[in-house]
């Protein structure tokens, strides 16, 4: 297998213009290089991209982008994502701290696991993916539609994310990101929710509410549905029993090593509703 | 594939067919087997070694992505011979029971002191939750880290 290691997105570019359907983009490799050696290589070379360095910012131009090189460990310690507690909260649950020096976001989610934790935040914040091709140029796709199945996106083969955006959070908002696991790190997700509610001027309202879940389905995805129902009601424990009853009827989870079906149906409900009444208790802004 | 890269200071050539474990490389072509393979993927920490300043399982890091790189193992902390003063500490406090996680504690450790020269106990136990020791139950590695800051302090 041969190894192609690029240094700026204008010769990783060419390169996928060339032969992106024969190449593996690796940039930390901490799934890729799992799966290669427990199932063999799959493409004729990988094109390894961790060291272009304009794809390694986090920016803050009036909006939020983060390049898709920027890596977990990044995330965690950046000021600039300080109202995106949720994606740095996640950010610092994916494995170790060996795991999050090396592992990037663009990776987390074109590697496109059911369990990718950092993927529900970025879901909660509207999260764009820009997609750049030599020959067409950029495209901007929003994360939920650029996510197809489990191990599947809608990145093309002569593609490369190159930043990811995130809305600007509304005022009085809180958001939280919550991970179950068997133990408390390096764990892969038995269900992952992550949320985000802001109040109305006197506090009592929810003006807005967004919600997202992993592991509980072959791909993590928002809860539109369950929103709708949320927005503009007074927070009660009679709709967050009607939102856990909702989250059940919805999601698909399954037995796995980590968990069985009938765990994840007790636990998923129940974090549902914990992440929402907490982000309610701690608005600020 | 040409990979050329410095390991512990010591400019190496190795042919390679692309897709090679570092942990492999390391273990297999140089015989430095201080870095332990214990899972092999990315679980245990067992494998921690340096690549440019940043502590990195080796067993699921690319040998072709260290190319020009410098990597840094268990085997370069002694200096002359002689233990460092972080493995001194590990040793006095009773941080190795049967040692084969040690070598990624230090390594992960190595990466944590040089960022931060003064951690307290939540971000050291932050910074090891990816290195798994079934011996010590981690009190001990602990003291170790916390007697080596306050001799440096001392010194």
């Amino acid at each position: 297998m041969r190894f192609i290691s690029v240094s700026s997105e204008e010769e990783a570019l060419a390169q996928l213009n060339a032969r992106g359907d024969e190449l593996q983009i690796l940039a930390g490799g901490t799934d890729l290089m799992v799966q290669l050696q427990q199932s063999g290589p799959r493409a004729q070379a990988l094109l390894h991209i961790e060291n272009i360095p304009e794809l390694q910012e986090i920016t803050c131009n009036g909006e939020t982008g983060i390049g898709a090189l920027c890596t977990h460990r990044q995330i965690v310690e950046s000021t600039l994502l300080d109202n995106y507690r949720s994606l740095r909260q996640a950010a610092a649950q994916v494995g170790g701290w060996q795991t999050q020096m090396v592992g990037t976001i663009g990776g987390n989610i074109c590697n496109a696991s059911p369990a990718a934790d950092t993927v529900p935040p970025l879901l909660v914040h509207d999260a764009r993916i820009t997609l750049v091709s030599q020959v067409r140029g950029p495209r901007v796709v929003e994360l939920e539609k650029f996510l197809l199945g489990r191990r599947q996106t809608d990145r093309r083969h002569d593609e490369l994310i190159s930043c990811i955006n995130l809305s600007r959070p509304p005022e009085r908002v809180r958001d939280i990101y919550i991970k179950v696991g068997r133990r408390s790190a390096t764990e892969v997700a038995i269900v992952g929710l992550a949320a985000c509610v802001s109040l109305d001027e006197d506090g009592k309202l929810i003006k807005d509410v967004r919600l997202a879940v992993c592991s509980v389905g072959p791909v993590p995805e928002r809860l539109h549905h369950i929103e709708n129902v949320i927005k503009g009601q007074e927070l009660s424990e009679d709709l967050l029993d009607e939102a856990g009853d909702m989250l059940l009827k919805h999601i698909k989870p399954i037995d796995d090593v980590r968990a069985s079906k009938k765990y994840r149906s007790l636990v998923a409900p129940r974090i549902l509703k914990h992440a929402i009444r907490s982000c309610a208790q701690n608005v600020s802004g | 594939m040409e990979l050329i890269f410095k390991v512990n200071g010591r400019t190496e050539h190795l042919e390679l067919e692309g897709h090679e474990t570092l942990l492999d490389v390391l273990r297999d072509d140089l015989r430095l087997t201080g870095t332990k393979e214990g899972c092999r993927e990315g679980e245990c920490g067992a494998c921690t070694v340096l690549v440019n300043g940043r502590a990195v399982d080796s067993c699921i890091y690319a040998a072709m992505a260290a190319h020009d790189a410098e990597v840094e193992t268990v085997e370069g902390l002694a200096e002359n011979g002689r233990l460092n003063p972080l493995q001194t500490a590990f040793a006095e406090s009773g941080g190795v029971q049967c040692g084969f996680c040690t070598p990624g504690i230090l390594m992960m450790l190595t990466a944590l002191l040089n960022k931060y020269p003064q951690p307290g106990r939540e971000q050291v136990r932050d910074a090891l939750s990816g290195n798994i020791c079934r011996c010590t139950g981690y009190s001990q590695i602990e003291e170790a880290v916390e007697k080596y800051i306050a001799q440096e302090q001392d010194r």
